[in-house]
C-alpha cells in the first residue's frame, strides 16, 4: 500500500469542477426518493432541510427487534471476518474507498440534499470518508504486526490484538457518510462485525457508506444496517452480545450510553467499551496582537459554516479588552456580508438547519441572549421555508448565561471581554466540555502558555477551529466532550480491540528449543 | 530571434551601466547588507518577518521588544547584534530601547517602499518623480476588507486618490515618453485598485458574488477616473481572486456608459500555468470590444507565489503556479512576445525587474519594428528605483508602482516585499551578490 494521503477536495474555484456538481444534484432531483433496507414495512423518511416537502429517502423503520436481530446476525459472521487475514480485510476497506470515489460527486450532492451540508464541506465530507478508509486499513496492519517484548533465553513472549466481537456504531447526521464510516471503518479494520445504527435524519448516506463497504467485499453479515431512531440505538447499546459502542453525538444521549454500557446482565460475559465523541462549547482566544484580518474570517467560518452544527464550531469568542470592539464591529459587519441560502448554491456560507427542532432550539436561545444582553443578527433573508436560522452574534452576556455555557448547535456566536489570555484561560478551564478551542496571538510566549494551559482535545493557533483532517488532525474531546482517543489519529484501532499475551516456555529438560 | 537575444544583451549591458554603484548610497547599501543578512538565515527571514508583521498591533515599546525577543529566540545561531538584542529585552529600559531601535528600522524599511500615509503626503515625490521620467501608477494600501462599510471606505479613498492625482499632476512640466504611444494621448493620473478591497463577497467557488458586489463600487470609480481623464489599473491578486477580477472588468468595460472611457488595464501573471489561457481569453474580449481605449495589460511574474503553492499542497491540488523559476521566466518571454504582437489591440506593460525579462521586452520591441514608446516598463517604488532610474535616462517610458498608507496597514504589503527580495531565486538578491551581467542575462 502507498503511503497515507489526504483525499483531495475539490478544486471549486474552477468552473468546470462547479458544473460536475450542479450536474450531479440534477441527476439525483430526477430519480425517486432512495430506499433505504427492506421498505416493505414500516417506513420514516429523510427530508432536505431546505425544502422540508423533498422527500431524500423512505427508510425501513428499524426497530429495537430489528436492531437485536442485526446483532445476531453480526455474532454469527464475526469469527469469519476476525479469521479473515488482516491484509484482506484491509483491502477491502481500500475498495470501499475506491467505490466512494468514483462517486465522489453523487456522495456530496446527496448530502446537500438530505443534510442541507453545502458544497464545500459536502465534498470534505466525502473526502474524510475517503481518508478513514485508507487510513485505518494502514493503521490496522500496522497494528496486527503486534508489539515488541521483552525476550530472556528459555521463554517466547509475543503480544497480538484480537478483535473485540461485534461493534455497535451510533452515527449523527452532521457528518453523514464520515463520521459513520469512520468508526465502522475502525471495527472493521481491526475484525469486529458492525452494526450501524445512522441518525435518523440520515439514512440515505449509511446506505451509500455499507454500499460500498459491500461492493468493496465485506461480507454481509459483518456490516448490518439498521435505520430507525433512539429505540433502535438503544436496544444496541443494551444487547449483552455487543462488545464495542462507538458513538458520535449529544452529551445526554452520550452519557446515557456510557450509563448503560456499564451494566453486565446474566449472559453478558465481557465488560462494554465505550468510544464516545460529545459535544462541545469551543472558544476562540483573541489577544490583543491578532491579526483581525486573519481573524475576522476565520471566527466566522468556525461558527457558521454548516450553520454552526458541527461539535468542532466555535461557539465564544474571549476577546482582549484592547481589540473587543473593533473585533466585534467587525465581526457584526463581515456577518452581515454572509450569504444565507439553499446548500446546493455555491455562493451560501450559511445553509438552514437540519430540521424545525434544531431551528426552535436556535430561537429559544437567540431569544435569552437579546433578554440577557444584545443580538445582532447578520447574513442575508432567507429564502423560501426551509429551517434557517440568520447568523447571529451576541454580546454583554451575564457569565451564566446560559448561551455562553450550553451548546446550541445552531449559528449564533457569544463574544465576551476579557482583561488578557490568562482571565480567557481561566473562562475555558471553567467549563465541563474540551473539545476544540482556537487562539490568535503573534507572542510565541502567549501561544506557549495558552498550549500549557489549555484542556481541550483540539487547539488550533491562528486558524478556523473546525476541519479537522484525518492523519494531521487527529479529533477528539476531554471532559464531558468525549471518551476515547481521538479519531484519524494513530491511537484510534487500540479500541475497538483486546491485547493478548502469550509467554511460552522453549525449555525442554535444559534445552532451549525455539 | 537571434537578434533579440544578441540585442538584449547589449540591452541589459547598457542598462546595467547606468545604475548608481552602491558607494554612493550608503544608506541603500545598509539596507542591502540587511537583505543579504535574512536571505542567508532563513530562521533569522522568518524572525524579521513575523517581527514586522506585528509591529502595528503592538502599544508600547515594551511590548515591540517583547514580540522580538520572541521571534529572535527561535533563531539557532545568533549573530552578534541579535545576541545584543536578547540581552537588551531582559530588563525593561532595555526593552525600551530595544523597541525604540526596531520601530525606527521597520519604519525606516516601510518608508522606502511606502510613498506617504495618503495619496496628498505622496504628491511631492510623484511629481519628483514624474521630473525625473518616471510616471507612477498609486495603491492604496489597507486592512483586509471583511464588512461591506470597509468596502465602501476603501471606494472612497479611490475616488479621493483620483481626484488627488489628477491635481497633483496639473502643473508638472511635459514629458513626450510618459504621455503619448503610437496610439494616442496616456493618461498622467494612474491608479491601481484591489477588487479584493471592494468587496466583502469574494468567494472562489462563487465569483459571481463578489463580481456583482465589486462592481456597485467600481463602476463609479471608473466613471470618474473617465472625468479626471485618469487611468484606472485593477490588480491581479491571488488565483482565489482571478475569476471575480476579470469577469469584473470585461462586464464593466463592456458596459455602453463606459466605451469612451477611461483608460483601464488589468494584471497577467506569469508565473500561473494558466497564464497563456488568461491571455487568450483578454485578447479574445478585446477583440470583440468596441471601447475608444484599448485594454492596458500589465504582465507581471506574479507576488503570492508562495500562497500558491502552500494553498495547493494543504489541499492536494497541483499548485496553479509554476515551480521551476525557468519555466516561469520563459514563459513571462512566451507571453511579453505575444502581447507585443497583439498591439494595437492592448497596450503592453511589463512589470520585472528581472534585467534579462525586461531586456528581452524591449529588445523584441524594436525587434518587430515597434517604437520605444509603445512599451511601458513598471517597477515597483522603494525595489526597482535603480533600474526605473536606468530606464527613463535611456528614454524609456517607465512607470513605478508606488503604494500609499498608514504603516499598520502596508504591513502585510511590506512582508510580501521582503519575502520576494530575499527570495534565494530572487534576481535583485543575485543582482546585490554581483553576479555577473552575463549570468543574468542568459536565456531561461
Amino acid at each position: 500500500m502507498k503511503p497515507f494521503a489526504n483525499e483531495p477536495v475539490l478544486e471549486l474555484r474552477r468552473a468546470p469542477v462547479r458544473d460536475s456538481l450542479l450536474e450531479a444534484l440534477r441527476e439525483l432531483d430526477k430519480q425517486q426518493a432512495m430506499k433505504v433496507g427492506d421498505t416493505s414495512g414500516a417506513t420514516f423518511t429523510s427530508t432536505d432541510p431546505g425544502e422540508p416537502d423533498r422527500v431524500v429517502a423512505i427508510a425501513e423503520h428499524g426497530t429495537a427487534e430489528t436492531a437485536r436481530a442485526a446483532v445476531i446476525a453480526a455474532v454469527e459472521a464475526a469469527p469469519v471476518w476476525a479469521g479473515t487475514g488482516v491484509e484482506k480485510r484491509a483491502l477491502a476497506l481500500t475498495q470501499a474507498a475506491d467505490y466512494i470515489r468514483q462517486r465522489r460527486a453523487a456522495a456530496a450532492a446527496l448530502q446537500v440534499r438530505e443534510c442541507a451540508k453545502p458544497w464545500a464541506e459536502a465534498d470534505a465530507d466525502v473526502c474524510e470518508a475517503i481518508d478513514f478508509l485508507e487510513y485505518y486499513a494502514r493503521e490496522a496492519v500496522e497494528l496486527a504486526a503486534g508489539r515488541e517484548l521483552l525476550q530472556v533465553p528459555g521463554e517466547r513472549n509475543t503480544m497480538h490484538y484480537a478483535p473485540r466481537g461485534v461493534t455497535a456504531v451510533i452515527s449523527p447526521w452532521n457528518f453523514p457518510l464520515a463520521i459513520p464510516c469512520g468508526m465502522v471503518a475502525a471495527g472493521l479494520a481491526t475484525g469486529n462485525a458492525v452494526v450501524l445504527k445512522p441518525a435518523e435524519q440520515s439514512p440515505a448516506s449509511a446506505q451509500l457508506l455499507v454500499d460500498a463497504l459491500r461492493a468493496g467485499g465485506v461480507p454481509e453479515g459483518t456490516i448490518q444496517l439498521v435505520p430507525g431512531f433512539g429505540d433502535a440505538g438503544e436496544a444496541l447499546v443494551r444487547d449483552p452480545r455487543v462488545h464495542t459502542i462507538a458513538f458520535t453525538g449529544s452529551g445526554a444521549v452520550g452519557l446515557e450510553i456510557v450509563r448503560a454500557a456499564a451494566e453486565t446482565p446474566d449472559g453478558q460475559p465481557h465488560l462494554k467499551r465505550v468510544v464516545a465523541e460529545m459535544g462541545g462549547k469551543n472558544a476562540v482566544l483573541v489577544d490583543a496582537d491578532a491579526d483581525l484580518d486573519d481573524a475576522v474570517p476565520a471566527i466566522l467560518r468556525s461558527a457558521f459554516g454548516y450553520a454552526g452544527q458541527k461539535c468542532s464550531a466555535a461557539a465564544r469568542v474571549l476577546a482582549h479588552e484592547r481589540i473587543a470592539d473593533t473585533l466585534v464591529e467587525r465581526l457584526e459587519g463581515a456577518m452581515r456580508a454572509l450569504v444565507v441560502g439553499q446548500a446546493g448554491e455555491f455562493a451560501t456560507d450559511v445553509p438552514p438547519v437540519i430540521e424545525r427542532e434544531a431551528q426552535e432550539r436556535v430561537l429559544r436561545y437567540s431569544e435569552t441572549a437579546a433578554s440577557d444582553g444584545t443580538l445582532t443578527l447578520g447574513g442575508t433573508e432567507p429564502p423560501g421555508d426551509g429551517w434557517f436560522c440568520r447568523p447571529a452574534l451576541a454580546t454583554g452576556l451575564p457569565p451564566d448565561s446560559p448561551v455562553l455555557r450550553e451548546e446550541i448547535f445552531g449559528p449564533l456566536l457569544a463574544v465576551e471581554r476579557v482583561r488578557d489570555m490568562a482571565a480567557a484561560c481561566d473562562a475555558v478551564d471553567a467549563s465541563p466540555f474540551a473539545l476544540t478551542g482556537g487562539l490568535f496571538s503573534r507572542s510565541p510566549a502567549t501561544i506557549d502558555e495558552v498550549v500549557r494551559r489549555s484542556p481541550v482535545g483540539n487547539l488550533y493557533v491562528n486558524r478556523n477551529i473546525t476541519g479537522a483532517m484525518v492523519g494531521r488532525q487527529p479529533f477528539g474531546g476531554n471532559r464531558r466532550s468525549g471518551i476515547g482517543s481521538k479519531a484519524g489519529g494513530p491511537d484510534y484501532l487500540i479500541q475497538f480491540v483486546e491485547p493478548r499475551v502469550v509467554s511460552e516456555n522453549t525449555m525442554r529438560h535444559g534445552l532451549v528449543v525455539e | 530571434m537571434e537578434t533579440v537575444e544578441r540585442d538584449l544583451f547589449e540591452i541589459g549591458r547598457d542598462l546595467a551601466a547606468r545604475f548608481p554603484p552602491r558607494a554612493r548610497h550608503p544608506v541603500r547599501a545598509l539596507d542591502a547588507k540587511a537583505m543579504e543578512l535574512s536571505a542567508q538565515d532563513a530562521e533569522l527571514r522568518a524572525a524579521l518577518f513575523r517581527f514586522v508583521d506585528v509591529t502595528p498591533a503592538c502599544h508600547s515599546l515594551d511590548e515591540l521588544a517583547r514580540h522580538l525577543a520572541g521571534y529572535l529566540e527561535d533563531v539557532d545561531q545568533k549573530p552578534p547584534p541579535l545576541r545584543a538584542a536578547m540581552r537588551m529585552a531582559e530588563s525593561r529600559a532595555g526593552r525600551t530601547a530595544l523597541g525604540a531601535a526596531a520601530a525606527a528600522g521597520v519604519k525606516h524599511m516601510a518608508h522606502r517602499f511606502i510613498v506617504g500615509a495618503t495619496p496628498r503626503d505622496a504628491v511631492g515625490d510623484l511629481r519628483g518623480m514624474w521630473r525625473d521620467g518616471v510616471a507612477a501608477s498609486l495603491d492604496l494600501l489597507g486592512e483586509a476588507t471583511v464588512t461591506a462599510p470597509e468596502a465602501d471606505r476603501y471606494a472612497e479613498r479611490c475616488a479621493d486618490a483620483l481626484e488627488e492625482l489628477a491635481r497633483a499632476y496639473e502643473k508638472v512640466p511635459e514629458r513626450e515618453q510618459l504621455e503619448h504611444d503610437s496610439i494616442g494621448r496616456l493618461p498622467r493620473a494612474n491608479l491601481s485598485v484591489k477588487v479584493s478591497a471592494l468587496t466583502p463577497l469574494m468567494r472562489p467557488e462563487a465569483p459571481e458574488l463578489g463580481r456583482d458586489d465589486a462592481a456597485r463600487r467600481l463602476r463609479p470609480l471608473l466613471q470618474r477616473a473617465h472625468e479626471l481623464d485618469a487611468h484606472l489599473h485593477i490588480d491581479m491578486e491571488s488565483v482565489d481572486a482571478l475569476e471575480t477580477t476579470l469577469e469584473l472588468v470585461f462586464a464593466l468595460l463592456d458596459e455602453p456608459e463606459l466605451a469612451d472611457g477611461p483608460s483601464a488595464g488589468v494584471v497577467l501573471q506569469a508565473y500561473l500555468r494558466d497564464s497563456p489561457a488568461h491571455l487568450d481569453r483578454i485578447l479574445e474580449w478585446s477583440r470583440a470590444s468596441d471601447r475608444a481605449q484599448p485594454l492596458v495589460v500589465r504582465l507581471v511574474k506574479g507576488a503570492y507565489w508562495d500562497h500558491e503553492v502552500v494553498e495547493a499542497r494543504q489541499h492536494g491540488w497541483r499548485p496553479p503556479v509554476f515551480e521551476e523559476k525557468a519555466d516561469c521566466d520563459r514563459n513571462f518571454e512566451e507571453l511579453t512576445r505575444r502581447l507585443l504582437d497583439a498591439r494595437p489591440l492592448v497596450r503592453v506593460a511589463v512589470g520585472s525587474h528581472n534585467l534579462r525579462s525586461v531586456s528581452h521586452a524591449i529588445a523584441y520591441n524594436r525587434a518587430s519594428g515597434g517604437e520605444d514608446r509603445d512599451l511601458e516598463l513598471q517597477v515597483l517604488r522603494g525595489l526597482g528605483d535603480d533600474l526605473g532610474g536606468a530606464l527613463a535616462a535611456s528614454g524609456l517610458r517607465v512607470r513605478a508602482y508606488c503604494p500609499v498608507g498608514e504603516l499598520v496597514a502596508g504591513m502585510a504589503y511590506l512582508v510580501r516585499r521582503l519575502l520576494e527580495n530575499t527570495s534565494n531565486e530572487s534576481f535583485l538578491h543575485e543582482q546585490s551578490r554581483g553576479t555577473p551581467i552575463e549570468e543574468l542575462l542568459a536565456a531561461p
